[in-house]
């Protein structure tokens, strides 16, 4: 137990960190071996940022290939109120992110084959389908995925999540906590969030067990101060996106939001998010864009087609057309102003209840509505994504509101946020050639 | 007489218990007269209901009439079924489309319980942004074991929506009438699983048996008991239906063609874990002491005793232990699980259902299907392959 700790903490704290550096350092000669001519690309110069980005995850997942045995480890949706789990000492897993992992690199078919081998049906999340795949047969693309003694699973993502994590914890055999958010109908009632909130006092409860210690108070308070401001600190670095030219574009928050997923409530998320907040000022002060040159201004609503994020984003930047926001990355940005350090469990409650996907058409309405107002945008497209029905569900009548009340042009792409076999290239890329031709 | 009607309380169930509705040799009646009879010859409201799972003790209780849609099946009945998208079940593009057409303007209220992500996002998209203008009410019922927090929010839930049918109902919640309505249903679902268990000693096919439980979803429960008792009054003491005894799981026996297939081909459901029959049949009696004090925590306890079901629980081996245990009452040769297709907490059960019959060594067919009209030849010719395969099974 002890060689196991000490090993997992020198795989996030030495060997990770001295490993990445190594591959970054690879890379960055490899590229500059290949003397090949200045490609003509839309997009701005790349943000620095992406190389710390890159380490961290990678230190993440490394560190989580030495947690069994050594930390508790605890499996995790999204939407969960992590906050909880770190004062217990749990590396935290998340299959969502591990499921997008393996979206952008085109994984999915061959781990969701697998899933479907065994009677899942393939009308399941993509998400699901993934990492059920990836626990059959043990592939991943990230080395290795520590074996969970806890499923943590919070519902105010969806409810796919609940059926999905009691599959697991019937193969796992281990806890699976529930954190069942009541939907919020225009505002969520007293009896729904002290619902909640007793839940996670209940939580607290099962996780000491599972941890084999007490969770210090003082601890959870300060993990939830730090969480509050990474949450914060993102909504600073998507509120860059609302200049002109907006200075990256939401294609890029989808992978920069990796850490307020992962690892909320650490410092090491926090500082990533400060280089990143303070390197967006720096390219808005110096007029650099995401886009070279920024025309047309896009919002984005649903999970990112993770198989085709690059093609599609360029096919539109090609035309000056740059996402500057989206109501998916937007979600973790919200969650800080809820959050009170002095009451951890309450305003988790109150904070983790709200979570867009927890509430109802018209207050999803009202954050698309407020979202490209405070962004400028002139367009939006509407991932109708076949593997995520809450998010879905509505848009074809959101699409009409938000065309008639804010008179922007709106495009509703159907796809699946990580399936390719799901997903139409030339039919979708067509609809996108149409759409932009109507800002001509 | 049950033991729910026998005291004071229930007299007002009594005296309007004017008339059964006849489906089998007398006049049949549609959902759309029996909403007017009922209100013209009871004063009462109805209320359309979505699926699974709600107290429907509290609109007993409340003089309402509850009517539940399960689509309606077959093609949508209106274009609205066009505002979800063709990847979302069958069900919610149906309700819509049938809620938004019209076709549910006999009742004076829609209840939209939180069994999925789909009803859950038509509870808003029929009701904020079309669809259904009158009274909507939601129930969000807590899934997971029964811990303190989901006892507690359950009671709290329940007396919400207590609240919001008592303003429809125009009068109020009397614990004495909550009893009786407890005690009613009890006894509704004491028949019904009284049937299910001697389904081989019934004289009925199995379309007409689910016909007549099925009936529930919409009668006034004292009409619905007095149809139940008449076929438990007719059950056999030897067993008279002949074939291979099937363990029918999934969402609702829709179509209907579904059992006449299976049995034109020689079996017959023996066990039932349908969403819409059996997974509702709470088989847990009522204490009787505690009855008259205490009806909130007899609808609480009514509740946590309904059979595991993926909507509700947390826990698949709970699930999969009642279908074990289902399977060991009855006998069945053979498993068939009707799916809806794209009904996520019935999907995601599939493997590990198959997997443990499988370890039993009882084949399992599934048959996916859409709240069609018809069933598909291909599904019929799968069913018939299926009975053949049993039934050679059984001869060897």
């Amino acid at each position: 137990m002890i060689l196991r700790r000490a090993r997992y903490e020198a795989a996030g704290r030495v060997v990770g960190p001295l490993l990445a550096s190594l591959d970054a350092w690879r890379r960055r000669s490899r590229s500059r071996s290949r003397a090949r001519a200045p490609r003509t690309s839309p997009f701005g110069p790349p943000l620095e940022s992406v190389r710390k980005l890159k380490e961290l995850m990678s230190v993440h997942y490394f560190q989580g290939r030495y947690a069994e045995g050594a930390v508790p480890v605890a499996w995790v949706t999204s939407g969960f109120p992590v906050e909880i789990l770190r004062p217990l000492g749990f590396h935290a897993v998340y299959p969502e992110n591990h499921a997008a992992i393996c979206g952008v690199q085109r994984l999915v078919p061959a781990l969701s084959d697998a899933a479907e081998a065994e009677g899942y049906s393939r009308d399941l999340c993509s998400y699901a389908r993934t990492d059920l795949g990836s626990v059959i047969t043990g592939r991943t693309p990230v080395g290795r995925l520590p074996r969970p003694d806890l499923l943590a699973c919070c519902t105010n993502i969806c409810q796919t999540v609940l059926y999905w994590y009691r599959a697991l914890a019937e193969r796992f055999r281990v806890p699976l906590v529930l954190v069942d958010t009541p939907y919020v109908y225009g505002e969520a009632r007293p009896h729904h969030v002290r619902y909640v909130k007793d839940q996670l006092e209940e939580l607290v409860q099962v996780a000491e067990r599972v941890a084999g210690r007490r969770a210090e108070p003082e601890a959870l308070v300060e993990v939830t101060r730090i969480a509050k401001e990474g949450s914060d600190l993102w909504a600073e670095c998507l509120a860059q996106g609302m200049h002109r030219p907006a200075p990256w574009t939401a294609i890029d928050g989808f992978f920069h939001m990796a850490p307020i997923v992962s690892l909320r409530g650490t410092e090491a998320c926090n500082a990533y998010y400060r280089l990143l907040r303070d390197e967006l000022k720096e390219r808005v002060r110096r007029g650099i864009g995401g886009l070279r040159d920024e025309r047309h201004r896009l919002l984005w609503d649903n999970l990112p087609i993770w198989f085709a994020v690059r093609q599609l984003s360029t096919l539109l930047a090609e035309r000056g057309f740059n996402f500057v926001c989206a109501s998916y990355t937007n979600a973790w940005a919200e969650a800080g102003s809820r959050i009170d350090p002095s009451d951890p469990i309450g305003s988790a409650a109150a904070a983790y209840t709200h979570v867009i996907l927890n509430q109802d058409l018209p207050n999803r309405l009202g954050i698309l509505r407020r979202l490209a107002r405070d962004y400028g945008v002139d367009g939006a497209i509407l991932h109708s994504d076949r593997s995520c029905k809450p998010y879905s569900i509505g848009q074809i009548d959101l699409k009409d509101r938000l065309v008639s009340e804010l008179g922007v042009r709106v495009l509703l792409l159907e796809a699946d946020h990580s399936d390719p076999r799901a997903y139409a290239t030339e039919q979708g890329e067509n609809r996108l050639a149409a759409f932009m031709e109507g800002f001509a | 007489m049950g033991a729910g009607l026998s005291d004071a309380h229930q007299r007002p169930y009594r005296r309007r218990r004017a008339h059964v509705v006849c489906s089998s040799g007398g006049a049949t009646v549609t959902r759309k007269e029996y909403i007017a009879r009922q209100r013209a010859e009871h004063g009462r409201k109805a209320v359309a209901v979505l699926p699974i799972h709600y107290p429907k003790e509290l609109l007993t209780a409340l003089d309402l009439l509850a009517v539940e849609l399960w689509g309606p099946p077959g093609p949508p009945r209106g274009d609205a079924a066009g505002r979800l998208q063709t990847y979302v079940c069958a069900l919610a593009r149906n309700a819509l489309a049938f809620l938004a057409a019209g076709g549910a303007d006999a009742v004076d209220g829609v209840l939209f319980p939180h069994t999925c992500d789909s009803i859950q996002g038509l509870a808003t998209l029929a009701t904020d942004f079309g669809g259904w203008r009158k009274r909507a009410f939601t129930f969000l019922h807590p899934r997971g074991a029964s811990r303190p927090s989901a006892r507690a929010f359950l009671e709290a839930e329940m007396r919400s929506l207590a609240g919001g049918l008592e303003e429809l109902a125009g009068r109020s919640l009397e614990p004495p009438r909550l009893t009786a309505a407890l005690r009613l249903h009890a006894e509704i679902d004491a028949a019904r699983a009284g049937l299910l268990d001697a389904r081989p000693r019934l004289a009925m096919t199995d379309p007409e048996l689910y016909a007549l439980l099925r009936r529930g979803e919409w009668l006034w429960p004292e009409d619905h008991l007095a149809e139940l008792r008449a076929a438990r009054a007719a059950v056999k003491d030897r067993s008279v239906v002949q074939g291979v005894p099937v363990l029918v799981s999934g969402y609702v026996p829709e179509p209907i063609a579904t059992l006449e297939v299976l049995n034109r081909a020689g079996a017959f459901v023996a066990a039932d874990d349908y969403a819409a029959v059996g997974r509702r049949v709470v088989r847990a009696p009522l204490p009787g002491a505690r009855a008259p004090e205490d009806p909130w925590a007899l609808l609480l306890d009514r509740y946590w005793a309904a059979p595991p079901c993926p909507s509700r629980s947390a826990d698949q081996g709970a699930r999969v232990r009642h279908l074990e245990a289902l399977a060991e009452r009855s006998g069945p040769r053979g498993v068939l699980l009707h799916v809806l297709k794209f009904c996520e907490p019935e999907l995601f059960d599939l493997p590990a259902i198959r997997k443990a019959f499988a370890g039993r060594g009882l084949p399992v067919l599934v048959i996916e299907g859409e709240l069609e009209a018809e069933l598909s030849a291909q599904a019929v010719t799968r069913i018939e392959a299926f009975v053949e395969m049993l039934s050679t099974g059984r001869a060897a």
